[in-house]
């Protein structure tokens, strides 16, 4: 990024006026001198490059293309098993794209790599000039140029005031404005709008701080699940965990000691009309203590609504149906008793898949694989759910014998049955409501459903990088608009006296960084008002001056007087205030 | 606005500022789970560990808290009692594989050690009482098992060592300090070394 | 929690006056373009104040590239604003009564009335939508559309109001009725209630603000993709051809002045983008556990924030400024509508509320 460059006094021209905001031209990068193409050179060439606005560009664009992947194709962090889908369903592509690190775009090393370059060009660019700004926070505008009417808006005009009285007046017009003012021997400067680049600077650095809060929180924080049956309790340590994702830099010891238990979970749904089967509402009543023989408290956790306890938040994932199970074995002992989670399979009638095991059954290890419906009708023999609430909760199990694969000490999905060890048992398919038995063949034993009970699924999340990132993103929202509605602007005043014997007046302005347009508008307006000010009893109005039209400005197309769109920071005073004072010169803390 | 060369006071200033910053962003975006998701759970439904062992010397052991509760048959127990032995605490469930792997092995060293003053404590957890029972009989589990289902013991060992997976198992020397754990499917050679070293008094 | 019964008359009284609004948009578009074909040339009807100074914003294109016109350019009458004093300044930015109160003729008065009813139409339409359903009217896709297609009549106007250029408004009223035509077709889902998950304040913030930035981009859209069009016609001038669509175009305001309108009105929408994103955020959060999961939606939103972003900074840019830029914007809402209509409809994800699944 180029440096931002003052107009030079005498040349009256900024580089490139209006068009081209001084601040953010990409000029090329310097060329090594011809022989000093060591390492240091390329390095400093190589460090402009990366830091220009062209390479930002190329940079976002390139980080914009890279998340289009992640969005489109199955993501192994997201959806594992869509991934495998996406494998048997694309098996010559699949491995391709892998390879490539698409089913993990967020985490692959080469979008690390785009984000990374980004910032590291974001800060090369930034920090400088946050210095540059620091230091100069109290420096006054530069001289006037001499020759005013070169500026891209100028004015001159005439007034019977003496010259040091228009210099004054203007002076203390121009500071009721708000403007920071630089005077000399027959020149004034004032400039404003030294807050858009504190709000440019302050987007930036608020951008680099959400990234350094998302990887705070990555480190340092966790994530886990677990389901939990009605009537049961869950600690926050890592064996009560069904699945458990920490950063870097967690250890078990770390995880918020609460316990909670799921007293009730109460679900509803819409009974009728266009939305029926929808739920409307769900409420999981729970109580839980913080520390481990501490009060004990009761919360409603629902969606929307996670319970924090010590930083940590607990949050309603998701619900469903854990029908209760006796199965006795053949030697008439009850070898399993227990709620069973059947994880819902048609999310509009909460039909429920799901399996039980009891390998300690004798003489045989038993399985059961079959399905929950909370509300069962038979629509033409064929066993459905009609609604997802349990008015007439019903099962139908296949019951298996055999060896589930549990001693070999693998771990098994609680969900599927792996029955390549096992054989079916003869019996047909009984649906069996509460209380109801299905007595199994040769003497293997009985299962019995007893009645049902509702799970919910929980996230456990630590975050300590939620904060700074909220707070960082308020903050670059802040420098956004502070950036978009303010503009640094200069307006130059010189009053001499002309040949005709009256003071001669200059006006000129000049927008360095008015990417937008609009300076012309508020320009117009200030010169009027300085001229009414000069003008003093004088009805001026009459008096045709002589102007320096706007078509001198350049070769620029349509000076298009564009109204301002932004609420123009500049109070509009009503002119006619004939002011004579002299009021000390101020200066704007911008 | 006047511009002046940056001083090379400055100049280091800002080179330090931006190592400084890209140090952090490096650090923020390889060490963390940044931009990754957390991947979804696969139905497995517990945090299994990979079976390393750790022994604590002497020196370096923290104390052991105080744990009680009721076992399987419904019997009060409380560590405090076994004050003088050797306690091996075993977190185990009978719906978990590696606990079922394990259940010989930790029977075969409990019955080898117990002349020397060891005593075997299962800690079952999220698991029914007929599940739990037919478990131990099935394996022929001679020693107690407390019934935890809330999971408060694991919770309780939390400033000190913290079990981190199921199966995790604990050894509490006889001065009530925890001497080694194994995390994961306790092995006869991961456990029994920790046992062979504790009861020699190391 | 009894689910509060919808009011379905209420709702049927929705439905019907966004149809409404549709035909009254549709003609506002037939008199825009019929003042296209046969308004009047109001170059000879103006003599005060000639001077050959470069026309504001309201000139047709031929008089601002300054290449030479076959027409004298229209010179404004300035009857309301007595306070621009000095003929040196541009007299349009006296204020912006003064923007050119260009005499319309009756066809493209009618438009404005017309485009004026239909807004007042289609606002009707919405707000019954939203009593009939007892929450804010922006829950599904079908009430997204119709509200954010509301945010840009109600932000072109209000445009308008300032700079005059109503000519836009053929172009601008016909993405609408081609976006509500969708919305009242494809789109269309009957009066409900939401799925607890969308049951929170959050709604009326998030939402609201993406209906609003959506809007908003919704002009930008419409004005860059005209930009382009004058764009070209200005060099084809400059080069000395001269293009079949004279008439069409000296109707409508400057490269220059469209490319600065087309940046105020991005300018305006990326702050209430980025709000509702970080919105977004806030209520992924409570509702999800994690503020960011580069679910497929939240990942095109943030593809979007990112082009936006690249369009800001390439206008300021050199060498990337203009057309480059303009093609850099209409991507922009290409993502933004990849994003409305088929990623959230499509593509399995966190945010899969739009009603047609």
């Amino acid at each position: 990024m180029t440096d931002v460059r003052a107009p030079q006094a005498g040349s009256g021209n900024a580089p490139a006026g209006p068009a081209a905001p001084a601040g953010e031209t990409d000029t090329p990068p310097a060329r090594p001198e011809p022989g000093a193409f060591g390492v240091v050179a390329w390095a400093r060439w190589g460090w402009r490059q990366l830091t220009s606005m062209r390479i930002a560009l190329v940079l976002l664009f390139l980080l914009a293309l890279g998340s289009v992947p992640g969005s489109l194709l199955p993501q192994q962090g997201v959806d594992p098993a869509a991934v495998q889908q996406y494998y048997t369903a694309h098996p010559a592509l699949a491995p391709f794209l892998n390879a490539l690190g698409l089913f993990n775009v967020f985490g692959a090393p080469w979008f690390a790599a785009i984000y990374l370059l980004l910032f590291i060009s974001l800060a090369g660019c930034v920090l400088p000039r946050t210095f540059r700004l620091a230091r100069s926070a109290r420096a006054l505008p530069p001289q006037a140029p001499r020759h005013l009417s070169r500026l891209p808006n100028s004015v001159r005009y005439e007034t019977d005031m003496t010259a040091g009285d228009a210099s004054a007046a203007a002076a203390a017009l121009l500071s009721r404005r708000h403007f920071r003012l630089n005077q000399g021997e027959g020149w004034l400067s004032a400039e404003k709008g030294y807050r858009r680049e504190v709000g440019n600077l302050l987007f930036h650095i608020a951008l680099m701080g959400v990234l350094v809060s998302v990887g705070v929180g990555g480190l340092f924080g966790y994530k886990a699940d677990r389901l939990l049956v009605e009537g049961t309790s869950f600690a926050d340590t890592v064996t009560d965990l069904d699945a458990y994702h920490p950063g870097h830099f967690v250890s078990p010891a770390d995880l918020a000691p609460f316990s909670l238990t799921l007293d009730k979970f109460s679900a509803s749904y819409i009974a009728s009309g266009p939305d029926r089967n929808q739920p409307a509402s769900f409420d999981a009543h729970l109580s839980y203590t913080a520390q481990p023989g501490g009060p004990v408290r009761s919360y409603n956790l629902q969606v929307n609504h996670p319970l924090s306890v010590d930083s940590t938040k607990v949050y309603l994932i998701g619900h469903g149906y854990a029908p209760v199970f006796r199965v006795t074995d053949g030697r008439g002992k009850v070898v399993y008793d227990q709620a069973t989670p059947f994880l819902p399979a048609d999310q509009s009638t909460y039909l429920s898949e799901g399996v039980v095991k009891a390998p300690d059954a004798k003489p045989q290890q038993l399985g059961f694989a079959g399905v929950f419906l909370p509300t069962a009708v038979d629509v033409n023999g064929q066993l459905q759910s009609a609604f997802p609430a349990a008015y007439e909760p019903a099962v139908s199990m296949i019951p298996y014998a055999g060896n589930l694969g549990l001693n070999s000490g693998v771990a098994q999905s609680v969900y599927q049955l792996n029955t390549g060890a096992m054989h079916r048992l003869a019996t047909s398919a009984q649906v069996l409501a509460p209380g109801q038995s299905m007595k199994l063949p040769d003497g293997a034993g009985t299962l019995t459903f007893t009645g049902y009970r509702q799970w919910i699924s929980i996230q456990v999340t630590y975050d300590p990088g939620q904060v700074p990132a909220l707070i960082s993103g308020i903050v670059a929202l802040i420098g956004l608009v502070l950036s978009f509605l303010v503009r640094r602007r200069r307006i130059f005043v010189r009053a001499y006296r002309g040949d005709s014997g009256r003071t001669v007046v200059d006006v000129g302005g000049l927008a360095r960084s008015d990417v937008g347009g609009g300076f012309e508008a508020e320009f117009a307006e200030l010169a009027a008002d300085l001229r009414s000010v000069h003008d003093g009893a004088d009805s001026g109005a009459g008096r045709p001056p002589d102007a320096a039209a706007p078509g001198e400005a350049g070769p620029r197309a349509a000076p298009a007087g564009g109204d301002d769109s932004q609420p123009a920071p500049v109070t509009v005073t009503t002119p006619g205030h004939g002011d004579h004072d002299s009021s000390p010169r101020s200066e704007e803390t911008g | 606005m006047p511009v002046f060369p940056p001083s090379s006071a400055v100049r280091r200033a800002v080179a330090a500022a931006v190592t400084a910053v890209v140090g952090v962003l490096t650090v923020a975006a390889c060490g963390g789970q940044i931009a990754a998701n957390t991947p979804a759970s696969s139905g497995v439904n517990f945090v299994s560990g990979n079976g390393n062992s750790a022994y604590f010397t002497a020196g370096s052991r923290a104390a052991a808290p105080a744990i009680s509760g009721a076992t399987l048959s419904g019997a009060r127990l409380s560590l405090s009692s076994y004050r003088g032995k050797v306690v091996v605490i075993n977190f185990w469930g009978s719906w978990c594989a590696p606990c079922r792997s394990e259940a010989a092995t930790l029977e075969v060293l409990s019955e080898q050690y117990q002349p020397k003053g060891v005593q075997f404590v299962g800690v079952d957890i999220r698991d029914s009482l007929a599940s739990a029972e037919a478990f131990v009989q099935n394996h022929a589990i001679s020693y107690p098992s407390l019934n935890d289902p809330a999971d408060e013991i694991a919770l309780a060992f939390r400033g000190t060592v913290p079990p981190a997976a199921i199966p995790s198992t604990l050894v509490i020397d006889r001065n009530g300090r925890i001497a080694g754990r194994v995390i994961g499917q306790a092995s006869y050679s991961s456990l029994g070394s920790i046992l062979a070293k504790v009861t020699a008094g190391a | 929690m009894r689910p509060v019964s919808d009011n379905l008359g209420l709702a049927q009284l929705s439905d019907h006056l966004l149809i409404i609004a549709v035909v009254i948009y549709s003609l506002a578009m037939l008199a825009y373009a019929g003042d296209f074909a046969y308004g009047r040339r109001r170059a000879a009807a103006t003599a005060a104040g000639k001077t050959a100074r470069p026309v504001p914003e309201l000139a047709g294109v031929g008089a601002s590239s300054g290449a030479g016109t076959p027409e004298t350019p229209e010179t404004p009458e300035t009857p309301e604003t007595p306070e621009t004093p000095s003929a040196a300044v541009p007299p349009a930015t006296a204020g912006p009564a003064a923007g050119g109160a260009e005499r319309l003729g009756p066809l493209i008065r009618g438009a404005i009335g017309l485009t004026y009813l239909g807004l007042a139409v289609h606002l009707a339409g919405v707000v019954t939508r939203g009593v009939a359903v007892h929450r804010v009217p922006w829950g599904d896709m079908y009430e997204f559309v119709t509200a954010l297609t509301c945010v840009t009549v109600v932000f072109f106007v209000a445009l308008m109001m300032r700079y005059r250029a109503w000519h836009l408004g053929v172009f601008v009223m016909g993405a609408v009725v081609a976006a509500l035509g969708l919305a009242q077709t494809v789109i269309y889902t009957p009066a409900g209630p939401l799925v607890p998950a969308l049951k929170s304040y959050w709604l009326a913030i998030h939402v609201a603000a993406m209906t609003l930035s959506v809007g908003i981009f919704f002009v930008a859209a419409v004005l860059g993709v005209v930009y382009l069009f004058t764009e070209r016609y200005t060099r084809r001038v400059a080069a000395g051809r001269s293009p079949a669509n004279h008439g069409i175009m000296r109707r409508l305001p400057g490269a220059e002045e469209l490319d600065r309108l087309t940046y105020r009105t991005v300018v305006f929408g990326f702050p209430v983008w980025t709000f509702g994103i970080i919105a977004g955020a806030i209520w992924a959060d409570q509702a999800w556990g994690r503020y960011w999961g580069w679910d497929p939606v939240e990942t095109w939103a943030f593809i979007t924030w990112v082009v936006y972003a690249c369009f800001l900074h390439a206008r300021a840019t050199a060498g990337w400024r203009g057309r480059r830029a303009a093609y850099i914007q209409l991507i922009g809402f290409a993502c933004l509508l990849f994003n409305v209509l088929v990623v959230q409809t499509f593509v399995t994800g966190l945010h899969s509320y739009s009603g047609l699944g």
